[in-house]
């Protein structure tokens, strides 16, 4: 279905502050700016489901009232909390028969909802600290934790990365419907081929400088990892430790960043309307201030058949500290694509054009951890 | 019987601003007030049952939040006051 003249661009935006719902039409040159929602909550990841035009779920950590996954069914314009993994919704949350039984450790925050395929229409999966994957057949109103990432035996190799002990990327692989991966940090990558019952390590050829080994089989502090659209065996990796490829399902790792000044970032993505490699935001050492190198915005595309990057943004106007949050970046599946980047500072910078011209919204949001687009029929 | 009393910013959970509740300790307490107000229940704790970070719980005017926490023994008369310290940034 491809979207009609009249469609809307939507970029969710999760902040330190709630959600904002950015809203424009196919020119993508004028927004309309809604929200907070959730406010006063940092939402992480705000998840459009393909699915179901108009439902979009959040993903947001309320310091004071602890993590909450929130529910529009109507595009982000109202929204109402779901269950949470360990408690119910709140219509729901009667006094248990016996006091005092209580599980053993509870989820700190939670960090990406990944809708499920498309032949499992009320399927959900979802990455939570600490170091927890879900799954949800019925729209959020109840979970199941999965036990192969649970009980997984390298799990006391795990540490937590500096958000903390997350499970923060999941991938489902288009072509093959048992075939899933996940990112931890620090834990690395995690690939399974039976739908979740196993999962084995991939993170063959990336390095580690904070461990004594440093090629270990696991404790790799991955930041993201995005599948190439065309081939799902293709996956593109910014790791603390630079940027990697694998074109064999993650069973091997190649670093493919050093041609650039630095390859260290969080951010990467992927898009049909981008064809043949990745988007990048790499960013100065962690050592030092973590923002793009220069004082100048710049993305970096990544060619996989020539293995070059070229900046994506000429003479950047746009100068001072940009950071980011590893769902900091994304791409429509418009013709010609847009690439939407959102930083820490709380700027929205934006190409509609696939990097002819980049603009930025005129509206300052609080700190930026996630940036999700949807278009209907796109 | 103890008395509680609730900061403004559970006013959007609870209707009082305060209540009266039989119970032998903090964690008793919190008990019995979600038990009457379910909607409270897992935002003074989480599901593992500590209390949240920026729950502040007094009793008689001395903070015992970490110290002796929800085994804090009460008496009839107490004074409870549940609160929420600053969260900054």
């Amino acid at each position: 279905m491809a979207p009609s003249p009249s469609s809307r661009v939507r970029l969710y935006l999760g902040t330190e502050k709630g959600t904002y719902v950015a809203t424009t039409d196919l020119r993508r040159r004028k927004w309309n700016v809604t929200g907070p929602f959730q406010p006063g909550s940092a939402v992480f990841h705000i998840a459009p489901d393909p699915r179901t035009p108009g439902d979009v779920y959040a993903l947001a950590n309320s310091g004071f009232w602890g993590p909450g996954i929130f529910r529009s069914r109507d595009y982000g314009a109202k929204w109402s909390e779901v269950a949470t993994p360990g408690f119910p919704p709140p219509g729901k949350r009667k006094a248990p028969k016996e006091f005092g039984k209580f599980p053993p450790e509870a989820i700190r925050a939670l960090w990406h909802l990944e809708p499920g395929r498309e032949d499992e229409p009320k399927t959900l999966f979802l990455g939570a600290d600490p170091h927890r994957l879900y799954r949800s057949d019925d729209c959020g109103a109840s979970w199941e934790e999965n036990q192969g990432i649970a009980q997984h035996p390298t799990r006391p190799r795990w540490a937590p990365g500096g958000g903390g002990p997350c499970l923060h990327t999941i991938l489902l692989d288009p072509e093959r419907p048992s075939r899933m991966y996940v990112g931890l940090s620090a834990a690395g990558t995690f690939r399974t081929d039976d739908s979740g019952e196993t999962w084995k390590p991939v993170n063959r050829g990336v390095v580690v400088n904070f461990l004594p080994e440093t090629r270990p089989e696991v404790g790799q502090c991955v930041h993201h990892v995005a599948l190439d659209p065309s081939d799902s065996t293709v996956a593109y990796r910014q790791d603390h430790n630079g940027i990697y490829l694998s074109e064999d399902s993650m069973e091997h790792w190649t670093r493919v960043g050093r041609p650039l000044s630095t390859d260290f970032g969080f951010v990467v993505a992927t898009s049909p309307s981008l064809p043949g490699g990745a988007v990048f935001a790499p960013l100065s050492p962690p050592e030092v201030t973590r923002t793009m190198p220069g004082q100048r915005f710049q993305l970096y595309w990544f060619n996989r058949k020539k293995r070059n990057f070229r900046p994506m943004v000429r003479s950047s106007p746009f100068i001072g500290e940009f950071g980011n949050h590893r769902e900091g970046l994304a791409i429509d599946r418009l013709d010609p694509a847009g690439i939407y980047y959102g930083s820490t500072g709380g700027q929205v910078i934006y190409t509609p054009d696939a990097g002819r011209s980049w603009s930025a919204i005129p509206f300052q949001f609080p700190k930026i951890h996630s940036v999700s687009v949807s278009v209907p029929g796109g | 019987m103890p008395t509680v009393r609730l900061d403004g910013m559970l006013r959007q959970f609870v209707s009082a601003r305060s209540v009266q509740v039989d119970a032998d300790d903090v964690s008793g307490l919190i008990d019995r007030i979600e038990e009457t107000y379910p909607r409270l229940r897992y935002r003074l704790r989480d599901e593992a049952g500590m209390l949240r970070r920026f729950v502040r719980i007094f009793v008689n005017g001395e903070d015992v939040s970490l110290v002796p926490g929800l085994t804090t023994r009460l008496r009839a008369g107490d004074k409870v006051d549940i609160l929420h310290s600053i969260q900054g940034g």
